[in-house]
């Protein structure tokens, strides 16, 4: 009986470390170390040369990876911001109904159940410059005769991509903080009234510091999907035309499958990971603060 | 200057109506207590004063302004709430200063604010706490803090106290009582202790199912209820009500012995009317442990059936016509289950109710 | 009275704006989809018409018809595609709600060293972009034979949702008291049986959210299965949404079908736990 049992808690965890090694973790070394081959898919005998670190430099001194690289930056930044800003102004309207809140709440709810390349084709059709819902309806009404070119032009693929993004992912910060806004007691709020504040200095000092946790839970859990984002991408314009929309995903898909460089795509495909890491950590840290100065803290 | 005048204001719930028209006019500097039974509408209205809650009909005037649609910060009020009501994301000076921060008042003149709020409630010590570290009754003494430091028109308290334990509870009333001395400010105040109500108000409301049921000095409302509800509401051990007819110019308890009609009935029944006779377990005490009773009184013998000894008294429960009343005893000698004792009733303490309206028939 | 009527009228017109602003908010929700599912109904000729056809003088069920009919005639074969996604998400949620039940449990009724750490470390896991991570499971999957099958599919999709469902759950075993436990100890249970008696009927309305959850994502989930499908034996419905595609034309009616037929099972799912999906989500993170 000299054996060691095991804790608990490890035996607890490890299906998920078994699995999470298996599907995440095995192939990411595997693509670490191929990000370090010029390997091609076509040449498999090019995964067993060596080449340092000629592909990142291949990557950090591209201007087209720097351009999408700052395209998507851009992109994220503007999104989950603007969607945090439409999810809370859409969760107030919500919150302040007084009755069949229930339908507005389900309806509110409508985008999260479409997939993400649903939404890249339904955002297609509807930006589609000859028989799209968009140009449709500004030619009926008189505002153009012409065929705006929703997708084909750099700035407005931009423009339309965002909104198809928007349309996908406000729901979810709606849905997070009106949940927040339901647990925010009524008392203090009731107080601040009393105390003489205006609706928007009750908003800002009480409701607000309140609704923060949800606000970063929110954010935190839609940087983990970001990349949900490449699946719209890749439909309304995968990357072009001509790159004008180019983001570091559908860089990276292309190259990796329709260029067959893997060593290449994998070596961005790194530097799209730590993106992604530093957006969740830097939320993930901020909700625990915003939940420390509440006195929440676990 | 600032009366406040409730005139014939009523509250609706979607169909619901749970306050009926009432009509109410405080002083200025006054203190009023309104008291009742849980949800009879003390909070409804005391909410509807500071404008919370939007009334469904009627007026409402603060000072001299009629205030009906005035959000709560045009109104000149500050309100302490049952459960608080702290931010808890603010230190305690940040919470006494809130109101005047808001208000964009100088830097120099809140921190005065609030060092002489500090001061009046004993809060120096714990400034730059949340109110999660705070104790019970420093929570409570900060939201007294944080509805003074606005040196508002009018106070309003929904149940302050009652979230403290007993001990507390009595400090903390007389901190208020002391606090009202200091202010001059008028003051509504909400509690379904009548034991609060008794001790701090000037003039009691007494509330019932979204009506007002009477409206007095403690004292008067003591003396004198105008019905049953508030004859046993107020006053404790709540007054015995024994139900009765008037025989041969006599009450004569039911199945129970026949009382004389105390003087100050007469001529206010007739002959055969159902009536309730009412008296306080203070007014019936044994021979020989009572105050001496001069007046009109009657005697008879009760058997005890339980005695609360408190010290310098004995509370005695005894059966009288089948029915349990409550009596005291002076100068208490044990008494053992079971014991009949000769009691006195005095009868110019009695009341008397219509038996139908249970109003009294003073 | 003069200022009570102008606090009056203002409160009128906020309202009035406030309904004005929740009316547009509610139809840019809706009509995306509602337009696919009009277009679903509608002939060819109709949606690609000059000008525009606004009331649609004919629907009818053709786009369907063609759909489930013969391949090669703008047919697809929609119920393969159906039944692999049914049976992918499934299977892949019901392990990954086992998974991360044990996950969530050892979370929130142990303490250990470094449990912050491998906490935001599988969260972490969750962070890699399908694109990125496709590109070397590809080849894993190539190598040991598991590309273009149900289980390969199903064990990425377990991996896919056990982070988020550990998050969940564990937010649910925390709301469940330990005296709750400890009392059915105390009455004679095993620990194990404590677990099935008392914690977990207390914490299922919360798992079967997470289930929903992770439902969800393996049935809209594209970049993955893009990569690591290649027939019609473990296509999923998001993949097959491509099928509508040509070099230069996408057939919008029968996609509009399809993306349909894709929704409604979402569409019901959602509705009935929606009160529990929105508990879920907050109670999984504010006491975290
Ligand atoms: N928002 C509401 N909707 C419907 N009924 C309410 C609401 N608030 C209070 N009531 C009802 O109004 C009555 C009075 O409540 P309240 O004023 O809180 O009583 P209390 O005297 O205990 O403070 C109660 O019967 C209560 O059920
Ligand atoms: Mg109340």
């Amino acid at each position: 009986m000299s054996r060691l049992k095991p804790p608990a808690w490890f035996v607890l965890l490890l299906p998920a470390i078994i699995i999470l090694a298996a599907v995440v973790l095995i192939p990411l070394l595997l693509s670490l170390y191929s990000s370090f081959t010029p390997y091609r898919l076509t040449r498999p005998d090019s995964l067993y040369r060596w080449i340092g670190f000629a592909n990142y430099e291949k990557a950090l001194t591209s201007i087209h990876f720097w351009t999408a690289f700052g395209r998507t930056v851009l992109l994220l930044t503007i999104a989950l911001n603007l969607e945090m800003l439409m999810g809370l102004g859409l969760a107030l309207l919500v919150n302040k109904v007084t009755w069949g809140q229930r339908t507005l709440r389900t309806i509110m709810m409508f985008p999260m159940m479409f997939s993400p390349i649903l939404v890249g084709f339904q955002f297609k059709f509807i930006f589609n410059d000859n028989v799209g819902l968009v140009n449709n309806a500004l030619q009926s009404l008189g505002l153009t005769d012409q065929a705006i070119p929703w997708l084909v032009d750099g700035k407005l693929a931009f423009f339309s991509i965002l909104v198809a993004e928007m349309w996908s992912a406000t729901s979810v910060f709606a849905i997070l903080i009106l949940a927040g806004l339901f647990a925010v007691p009524r008392d203090p709020i009731e107080a601040a009234t009393v105390d003489g504040c205006t609706p928007w200095q009750t908003f800002r000092h009480i409701t607000l510091p309140f609704i923060m946790p949800f606000i970063y839970i929110a954010l935190a859990i839609r940087s983990l999907d970001v990349a949900r984002a490449y699946d719209i991408v890749q439909i309304m314009t995968n990357g072009g035309p001509a790159r004008r929309t180019e983001l570091l995903w559908t860089l990276i898909g292309r190259t990796g499958y329709v260029d067959a460089r893997m060593g290449y795509a994998n070596a961005m495909g790194y530097i799209s990971i730590f993106l992604a890491i530093f957006f969740t950590v830097y939320f993930f840290r901020k909700l625990n603060a915003a939940r420390g100065e509440l006195g929440m803290a676990s | 200057m600032a009366q406040v005048q409730l005139r014939s204001v009523v509250k609706k719930y979607g169909s619901l109506e749970v306050v009926h028209g009432i009509d109410l006019d405080i002083a200025d500097n006054e203190f009023v207590v309104l008291v009742g039974p849980s949800g009879c509408g003390k909070s409804t209205t005391l909410r509807m004063i500071a404008g919370l809650e939007a009334i469904s009909g009627g007026e409402i005037a603060i000072g001299e302004r009629v205030v009906n649609d005035l959000p709560p910060r045009h109104r000149n009020i500050s309100m302490v709430f049952q459960n608080y009501a702290l931010y808890p994301h603010m230190t305690v000076r940040e919470n006494l200063g809130f109101s005047l921060k808001i208000a964009n008042r100088p830097q120099s003149e809140i921190d005065r604010a609030v060092e002489e709020a500090a001061n009046i409630l004993s809060l120096s010590d714990y400034m730059d706490r949340k109110p999660g570290a705070l104790s019970g009754g420093q929570r409570q003494r900060v939201a007294m803090g944080r509805a003074i430091v606005r040196h508002p028109e009018v106070f309003l308290f929904d149940e302050p106290l009652s979230n403290l334990d007993a001990k507390l509870r009595t400090q903390m009333r007389t901190e208020i009582k002391k606090l009202h001395q200091k202010v001059q400010s008028t003051i509504v105040y909400v509690t379904h202790d009548q034991v609060e109500a008794m001790t701090l108000a000037d003039r009691i409301v007494i509330m019932r199912d979204g009506h007002i049921e009477q409206v007095g000095t403690p004292l008067e409302v003591f003396e004198n209820p105008v019905n049953t509800f508030v004859a046993t509401f107020i006053g404790s051990p709540p007054m015995n009500l024994l139900p009765a007819t008037i025989t041969n110019g006599e009450v004569a308890i039911e199945n129970g012995p026949s009382v004389a009609l105390p003087s100050a009935f007469e001529g206010k029944v007739r002959e055969g009317q159902a009536v309730i006779l009412g008296f306080r377990a203070d007014n019936l005490m044994p021979r020989g442990h009572s105050l001496p009773m001069e007046g009109q009184h009657a005697a008879f013998d009760m058997k005890v059936n339980l005695s609360e000894p408190l010290g310098t008294e004995t509370l005695l429960f005894s059966s009288l016509a089948g029915r349990e009343v409550q009596a005291k005893m002076l100068n208490p000698r044990p008494v053992s289950p079971g014991e009949t004792l000769p009691f006195q009733l005095d009868l110019t303490r009695c009341h008397l109710f219509d038996a139908a309206s249970e109003a009294s028939l003073r | 009275m003069n200022e009570n009527l102008k606090h009056r009228i203002k409160a009128r017109i906020l309202k009035a704006l406030h309904l004005v602003a929740l009316f547009i908010a509610m139809a840019i929700i809706c009509v995306p989809g509602l337009w696919i599912v009009l277009n679903s109904f509608r002939p060819t000729v109709e949606i690609m018409a000059k000008p525009p056809v606004w009331i649609p003088s004919e629907l009818n069920l053709d786009n369907y018809r063609a759909m489930f009919g013969a391949v090669g005639e703008g047919g697809v074969p929609v119920v393969q595609y159906f039944t692999n996604s049914l049976i992918i998400s499934v299977t892949s949620t019901v392990i990954a709600i086992l998974v991360g039940m044990a996950g969530g449990y050892a979370f929130a009724r142990y303490r250990f060293k470094g449990k912050a750490g491998i906490f935001i470390g599988l969260m972490l896991t969750r962070a890699v972009p399908g694109v990125s991570l496709s590109l070397p499971l590809f080849i894993v999957m190539a190598k040991t034979g598991l590309i273009d099958t149900h289980v390969g599919l199903i064990l990425v999709y377990v991996a896919l949702n056990v982070p988020f469902t550990i998050w969940l759950i564990d937010g649910f075993f925390r709301q469940v008291p330990i005296e709750l436990a400890e009392a059915a100890e105390i009455d004679g249970c095993t620990r194990w049986q404590a677990f099935w008696k008392v914690e977990f009927p207390v914490a299922r309305a919360g798992i079967a959210s997470a289930g929903i959850f992770a439902f969800l994502t393996s049935w809209n989930e594209y970049a993955l299965a893009s990569q690591l499908t290649r027939s019609t034996f473990s296509k999923t419905m998001p993949v097959g949404l491509r099928d509508f595609t040509s070099e230069f034309t996408i057939n919008w009616g029968g996609m509009c079908a399809l993306a349909v037929l894709m929704i409604i099972p979402a569409l019901i799912l959602t509705f009935i736990v929606q009160k529990h999906l929105i508990a879920g989500l907050t109670f999984g993170g504010v006491k975290g």
